[in-house]
């Protein structure tokens, strides 16, 4: 109810005493749409016409709502929120779902768990209501209409009776359908009969009642995948030094490494998650070509990972928490000790992933053979780390250029072929003359053609290609082509698309 | 930290031409120790009078520097340095780190041309740096890893300092790597190297057929273990290495086109 002001008053450089409502437009009248402490104090309710606010109170700071800067926020405060769980869901406007099934024991009991939490969120100034309780209907009610606190188990029905119908979740027409017949507070649906009540009031009643009250299941929609290994490590004193980074991802993965053995499994894709003391979460991915286990192969890329970063690891005050998850695991056999090519394979890998990690995945690639007779479509570079570049397709490939006399291929290609003005003694014979980046080269010896069609179930395939290989004064060879032939075209283009020694 | 005990009674004062010569030796002795051992392994290029100036072919745990000419002869200093790294050391990878510029304008690496030059595909990694700084960086890690054979770093026309150079040939001795510095102009400022090469292409053999094998000439600039010179090689398709090309680059005589002796042999 805060959120709003909260914000605006975070971002103020120096206090206001006024008191403070924020205003959206509803129907056609601006309204109130979050109020502050003072002007709460002062009798504005949420809804309130904002004229009205005025006419009362004429010393009023009013600020327009802004949705998308208060979901930004909320998305933050959720963000911050995984160091208490990974299983966390944004209710909006400005709710934050939890599931500490597991967690509680942590932090000490769920008493203590949820006075860290608000004294937290308190010290980063935004007024918080927390409830725990055995279903997300529960908590809700108790967080927004009850009492707050902790809700025990078996205790939710005494809880909600007293509480207004709005409680339980309901869309605004129901509950003012509801009021109408005089059915104010959830107590007075408890044990009305079920089938009326449906039939007059819609099923979301008696669902979201049995949701609440636990008769239903209601799944929890995390906000981020929950990773399959998690190792976190929280430091009374925060830690701010690179080296001290490192040293603790080299602890959380060794940490790691025991769990992930035991399952057999190695990990592709890792997250690291450093909270700020601040409220503000870093997360730095780093990815492998090959399951890594190891944690001195973790730690290895994170050097090269955090060496790379173009905006610093900026620690502010110091992180309080870090945390390592596996994002994506694969099967990985325990590995063998041995000098032979597997160990070469596996060092490789490591090179890869550290230039990866350093330079940027895009960066680092392999070629692999594509079944095309297009020239650049033929040969095409795929970032070492994909798994694509295992099956790279040179074996079939070798196999059909010892079938067929194919003509010499260019040692360097360039990525687009390059237009040159070319003059022909014949039609559909070679260059005898061409300008190429602006310099004449005169031709002395030539190849060709060798005509390259283009393909004919696509149109981007262009027109058919003649490509010779020609020689220079200076002994410079190219790979030129003219695409389209003089019977078809008035005027054909000559591009030059590659090099050879 | 290098210690270097020199020989006693260089302390006295008495300093002759004798002690100094001893200095000078023990110095020597000692440098030449802190060397990483040479003949540790060759890549021999199999054109003798090349062989025999480098002492058995290209050193193998060392850092080479072979230019271009020029901008455009880049593609031929490739297939020199490619030609002769090829083999070595098979299956092991062979890692190519270029400015990501210098891979726009000359051309990336194309994996069928590879295959005629007898280099295997699978075996390139192929690294775009975005600085020459990070090319040297990449270089140095590759250098470093077991699994490979030949690092090929691409420099285009930059700076290189001593250190750089010194740091690449350390890293190259260290695990028995072979290490290539492409540029695209020959270098003019100090630098490691063992040996340094500048390459253009020449014309080939060529016939009304076409152009015939590729022929780069080649010119050894520095040699660290013995004299430099000039020679004119030629790619042989079928072996796939360079041979010494013969000294008239063009043929005596055209083919025939039509062989008419041959004609009765058909007829009869």
């Amino acid at each position: 109810m805060r959120l709003a002001t909260d914000r605006i008053a975070r971002q103020r450089s120096a206090p206001d005493p006024r008191p403070l409502v924020v205003t959206g437009r509803r129907g056609n009248i601006e309204r109130l749409t979050a109020v502050d402490a003072a002007a709460a104090a002062l009798g504005l309710r949420l809804g309130l016409a904002l004229a009205e606010a005025r006419a009362r109170y004429p010393d009023l700071a009013v600020v327009a709502e802004d949705a998308a800067d208060d979901r930004r926020l909320l998305d933050g405060i959720a963000d911050w929120c995984q160091r208490y769980t990974p299983l966390l869901a944004v209710d909006p406007p400005d709710g934050l779902l939890l599931d500490i099934a597991g967690c509680a024991h942590l932090y000490g009991g769920e008493e203590r768990l949820l006075a860290d939490l608000l004294a937290r969120i308190g010290g980063f100034g935004f007024a918080a209501r927390a409830a725990i309780a055995s279903t997300i209907g529960a908590a809700f009610a108790a967080a927004r209409f009850g009492d707050a606190g902790i809700v025990a188990p078996g205790k939710e029905r005494t809880m909600l009776a007293p509480l207004p119908m709005a409680a339980l979740r309901l869309p605004e027409d129901t509950v003012a359908a509801l009021r109408r017949v005089g059915l104010k507070r959830i107590g007075d649906i408890l044990d009305l009969p079920r089938a009326p009540l449906a039939a007059r009031f819609g099923d979301d009643v008696l669902r979201q009642l049995a949701r609440a009250l636990g008769t239903e299941r209601e799944p929890l929609t995390p906000l981020l995948p929950v990773a399959a290994y998690v190792a976190e490590q929280s430091f009374s004193e925060p830690i701010a030094r690179e080296e001290d980074v490192l040293h603790v991802i080299a602890r959380l993965a060794a940490r790691l490494e025991p769990v992930l053995e035991r399952c057999g499994e190695g990990a592709r894709c890792i997250e690291l998650a450093l909270f700020r003391t601040d409220g503000a979460v870093r997360r730095i991915v780093v990815a492998t070509s090959r399951s890594v286990r190891d944690p001195s192969d973790v730690r290895a890329l994170y050097v090269e990972r955090l060496a790379s970063l173009a905006d610093a690891l900026d620690p502010g005050f110091g992180f309080d928490l870090a945390r390592l998850s596996v994002l994506a695991a694969e099967p990985c056999p325990p590995e063998q000790i041995g000098l032979g090519e597997r160990a070469d394979d596996a060092d490789l890998d490591r090179l890869i992933d550290r230039l990866s990690a350093r330079l940027g995945a895009r960066r680092v690639m392999r070629l692999v053979a594509n079944d095309s007779h297009i020239p650049e479509v033929a040969a095409a570079a795929v970032p070492a780390q994909a798994d694509i570049a295992r099956e790279n397709g040179w074996a079939a490939f070798r196999r059909f250029r010892n079938g067929v006399a194919l003509s010499p291929r260019p040692l360097r290609l360039l990525g687009k072929p390059e237009p040159i003005e070319a003059i022909a003694t014949v039609p559909d014979g070679p260059p005898v003359r061409f300008r190429w980046r602006r310099a004449f080269q005169e031709v002395v010896a030539a190849d060709g053609p060798e005509r390259i069609e283009g393909a004919w179930w696509s149109e981007e395939g262009g027109p058919a290609r003649d490509y010779f290989r020609v020689e220079d004064k200076a002994g410079l060879r190219f790979w030129v082509f003219r695409a389209g032939l003089y019977r078809l075209t008035a005027q054909p283009q000559w591009f030059l698309h590659g090099t050879f020694a | 930290m290098v210690v270097v005990r020199l020989p006693t009674g260089v302390v006295s004062l008495r300093s002759s031409r004798e002690a100094g010569r001893n200095v000078l030796r023990a110095l020597k002795h000692s440098i030449r120790s802190l060397e990483p051992a040479r003949g540790s392994g060759t890549i021999p290029f199999g054109i003798a009078p090349i062989d025999h100036a480098l002492g058995g072919g290209l050193a193998r745990a060392a850092l080479h520097e072979v230019a271009a000419a020029g901008e455009s002869a880049i593609t031929a200093a490739t297939q020199f340095a490619l030609g002769v790294a090829a083999h070595a050391q098979e299956p092991r990878a062979v890692v190519w780190i270029a400015e990501e510029m210098g891979l726009i304008e000359n051309g990336a690496p194309y994996g069928p041309g590879l295959d005629d030059l007898g280099l295997r595909p699978e075996r390139l990694v192929t690294v775009a740096a975005a600085k020459p700084r990070d090319v040297l960086g990449a270089m140095e890690e590759a250098l470093r890893c077991r699994a490979v054979a030949v690092v090929i770093g691409e420099i285009r026309s930059a700076r290189l300092d001593l250190v750089a150079s010194r740091r690449l040939s350390l890293a190259a001795g260290h695990r028995d790597v072979c290490a290539f510095l492409l540029r695209t102009a020959p270098g003019t400022d100090a630098s490691a190297a063992a040996t340094r090469w500048t390459v253009t292409g020449a014309r080939s053999r060529a016939n009304a057929a076409g152009p015939g094998p590729a022929r780069l000439s080649v010119l050894l600039t520095r040699n660290r273990h013995g004299p430099v010179g000039s020679w004119l090689v030629e790619w042989n398709r079928v072996e796939r290495r360079f041979d010494l090309a013969p000294s008239v680059s063009q043929p005596v005589a055209d083919a025939a086109r039509d062989r008419p002796h041959r004609a009765p042999a058909f007829g009869a």
